[in-house]
């Protein structure tokens, strides 16, 4: 891809100081238009530049963190950005090619396996690791030092429509799950097109926000084996569930939802569950949603509500950085409180460092439940495997939900397939060469 | 060897070095993977690796998901050829009529869609087959059809990937067949019409045996085509909904690339090479049955 371009860039560079030479002609000027619309790539080879890889809107916006650092330290930085969706494979194969860039962003579930297969390297100034809350220290660690230094932190929250829930009688939505789904009735008698909650089955964050709540470990036997077959859990997906066979939340995956925002302004549900990115959201789609008719509240739990994952993102140094302390001045530059805190005006991201907290920015109402959520996070299991136990349990969930299987059959089949994919870390574990 | 003989093969040299650089050491050395258990693990130490001989084989069959694939696979096949054979075949003597007028209009309006890009197309797909504002449903709504879920609905999934899969590469076969047909002999045609052959059996009796050569090669590039099929689910459905368009390749895709698990990767990579090279076979052999090779 960057090779492509290059040579499309010389190429016409070459032919437009072929042309010029002889006169403006059309197709020289055409060229000349095609080079400088090129001009992007020739910054591309700028070999002094430190590069940083970063995910959806963490990239898209990065670059106005960058004039800060490379005033202060001259060094350049090129910022790519990778969508979500393709994100696992483009950093692992980056890996194998070795073609990893300087400083990466990692959701903290991946922190572990990239640190496994030697792809960052570790964290060795002390004060990077100070000033965070301990349950998003613990999931950068890998065999018992830490490999990346926390961004930002996302637990999932509720976003709701103040106007719809008024409607109902409501002012907050209800904390505990039988007072949640009751509302939800309420909402879906009052518009009965309409739905109440947006829980899409390709996505596993509600239900596992669901299960965390419940505060029950969905692995056993040091993270060897599923434990889904547990009351718990059990509680937790019939709950899911029956949102969906009441009617209270359409039964869609993403694909099908092309635009969530437009679809939460015109009342399509009431309640959308999500994390801090979506406030970047609605404060650019203000005129479509007007920011006195949402609000905020934590996710409700089985009797209020309970811990969550603070599904969040680090910052990482790969190992084959050649110039590792250029790139840890980065790391330092971005995870600082006072560049947290910009890019918290800028996206909304919420600041990983606890100092920023007690900045007066931080003291919205819109921000009071994420704040009170972050003393309260879950600790997910820190293995190689996680990301794709979440993604295959939500599969065999979504098969529950459309009534392709009984609960028990689920629960069943959910420990057999995590006892599959994990049976190489069990052969591991036993042979004691891994935790 | 004779001289003639060594000149033979000094042309066909740089070919084959190429053959077996790109395609027989890859299928190779996939084929050694396929019995080995690399993964992340084996990424991260080499000592990790382990020879587990078939049991990815053995492992895959017990997979549901992967005997999914392979039945979604088979139905993307099924449909999607005989579709999208029938419809290139149907437009191209439509084309070929003598009353048709503004023929490479026409031509050029019907290959439109197999030049434009994959990912491109299925974004405005998406939007065509959206529930609640797509135009599909919309001109359904005027027949009297309820609003079809398409991209929601396991069972209208394949059926909606199929009609974008159709509509986009029927264009390559008619082409092929216009060419095809314009060698079908006119005084053959002519007799065959004078002898009082209706409609049909000059069809049958005349054209199908002209273009046979051709039609076995477009069903042979069309089933390798839709055994591989990845990018439509890809882009509109990432698989879903309830695992209903993950196909063989994109579930080898995810094994592989998503999740690293290499060796298992290989070994769907294999039996998907020894299934399109069993179909072919067999479209060969009925082939050579009807004298068309």
């Amino acid at each position: 891809m960057l090779a492509g371009a290059e040579i499309a860039c010389h190429k016409a560079r070459m032919k437009c100081g072929r042309e010029r030479s002889g006169g403006v002609t059309r197709r020289g000027v055409l060229a000349g238009a095609a080079a400088t619309g090129l001009a992007a790539c020739t910054t591309r080879r700028d070999p002094n530049a430190l590069r940083l890889w970063a995910m959806s809107y963490e990239g898209d916006y990065s670059p106005h963190l960058m004039p800060a650092f490379t005033r202060a330290t001259g060094i350049p930085v090129e910022v790519q950005s990778l969508p979500w969706t393709a994100a696992h494979e483009k950093l692992l194969t980056a890996h194998a090619g070795g073609a990893l860039p300087d400083v990466m962003m990692l959701p903290n579930g991946w922190v572990g396996e990239f640190a496994l297969v030697g792809a960052i390297a570790p964290v060795t100034d002390g004060a990077l690791l100070a000033d965070l809350f301990p349950a998003t220290l613990a999931t950068v660690e890998h065999r018992g030092v830490s490999h990346a230094v926390p961004w930002s932190v996302a637990p999932q929250v509720q976003f709701y429509r103040r106007d719809l829930l008024a409607d109902a009688g409501y002012d907050a939505p209800p904390e505990d799950w039988a007072g949640w789904r009751e509302m939800g009735r309420r909402l879906k008698r009052r518009r009965p097109d309409d739905y109440a909650f947006l829980m899409l089955l390709n996505w596993w964050d509600a239900l596992f926000t669901f299960a965390s709540q419940t505060g029950t470990s969905l692995l056993r036997e040091r993270d060897t084996r599923g434990n889904f077959r547990n009351p718990a859990f059990r509680e937790a997906l019939a709950f899911y569930r029956s949102l969906f066979d009441e009617g209270l939340a359409p039964p869609i995956v993403s694909t099908e939802m092309q635009d969530p925002l437009a679809a939460f302004a015109q009342g399509y549900f009431t309640i959308y569950p999500s994390g801090p990115s979506l406030l970047l959201d609605l404060h650019r789609r203000r005129s479509e949603i007007a920011a006195d008719r949402w609000g905020v509240a934590r996710m409700p739990g089985p009797r209020g509500p309970g811990p969550v994952s603070g599904v969040s993102a680090a910052l990482a140094v790969s190992r084959t950085s050649t110039r590792p302390d250029a790139a840890w001045a980065l790391v330092r530059h971005m995870t600082s409180a006072a560049t947290e805190l910009r890019f918290q005006t800028l996206i909304g991201n919420l600041p990983a460092r606890r100092s920023a907290w007690s900045d007066p920015q931080l003291t919205a109402p819109a921000l009071a439940p994420f704040a009170a959520q972050m003393l309260d996070l879950s600790v997910d299991p820190n293995i190689v495997e996680w990301e794709r136990v979440r993604i295959e349990v939500q599969l065999i969930a979504e098969r529950v939900v459309r009534h392709l299987m009984t609960i028990d059959e689920g629960l069943a089949t959910m420990d057999r397939r995590v006892d599959q994919l994990l049976a190489k870390r069990r052969a591991l574990v036993q042979a004691g060469k891994l935790a | 060897m004779t001289r003639q003989e060594r000149a033979a093969w000094m042309f066909t040299a740089p070919v084959l070095a190429i053959i077996l650089l790109v395609l027989v050491l890859p299928t190779v050395l996939a084929l050694a993977l396929s019995v080995t258990d690399y993964s992340l693990y084996a990424l991260a130490d080499w000592s990790n690796l382990g020879f587990v001989g078939f049991g990815n084989f053995t492992d895959l069959a017990r997979t549901p998901l992967f005997w999914r694939s392979l039945g979604n696979t088979a139905l993307f096949a099924l449909l999607g050829v005989p579709a999208a054979i029938g419809l290139s075949l149907a437009t191209a003597l439509l084309l070929d009529a003598k009353t048709v007028r503004w023929k490479p209009l026409w031509r050029v309006l019907l290959f439109a869609p197999y030049v434009t890009s994959v990912v491109a197309t299925a974004v405005v797909w998406r939007f065509l087959l959206n529930t609640r504002f797509g135009l599909v449903n919309y001109a359904l709504g005027w027949v009297g059809i309820g609003p079809v879920d398409w991209l929601g609905d396991p069972h209208a999934s394949i059926p909606a990937i199929l009609i974008f899969v159709t509509w986009k590469i029927f264009g390559y076969n008619m082409i092929v067949f216009t060419a095809a047909l314009s060698a079908v002999p006119g005084d053959l045609m002519e007799a065959a019409r004078l002898d009082g052959a209706g409609r049909w059996a000059r069809f049958r009796h005349v054209t199908l045996p002209a273009i046979g050569p051709t039609l076995l090669l477009a069903a042979v590039m069309s089933v390798a085509g839709f055994l591989q099929i990845f990018a439509e689910p890809y882009v509109m459905t990432l698989g879903g909904p309830a695992q209903s368009t993950t196909t063989v390749l994109y579930f080898m895709y995810q094994e592989g690339f998503t999740w690293w698990n290499l060796g298992r990767a290989s070994a769907v990579a294999f039996v998907l090479f020894v299934l399109i090279l069993i179909l072919t076979f067999v479209q060969a052999r009925i082939g050579r049955r009807y004298e068309w090779l």
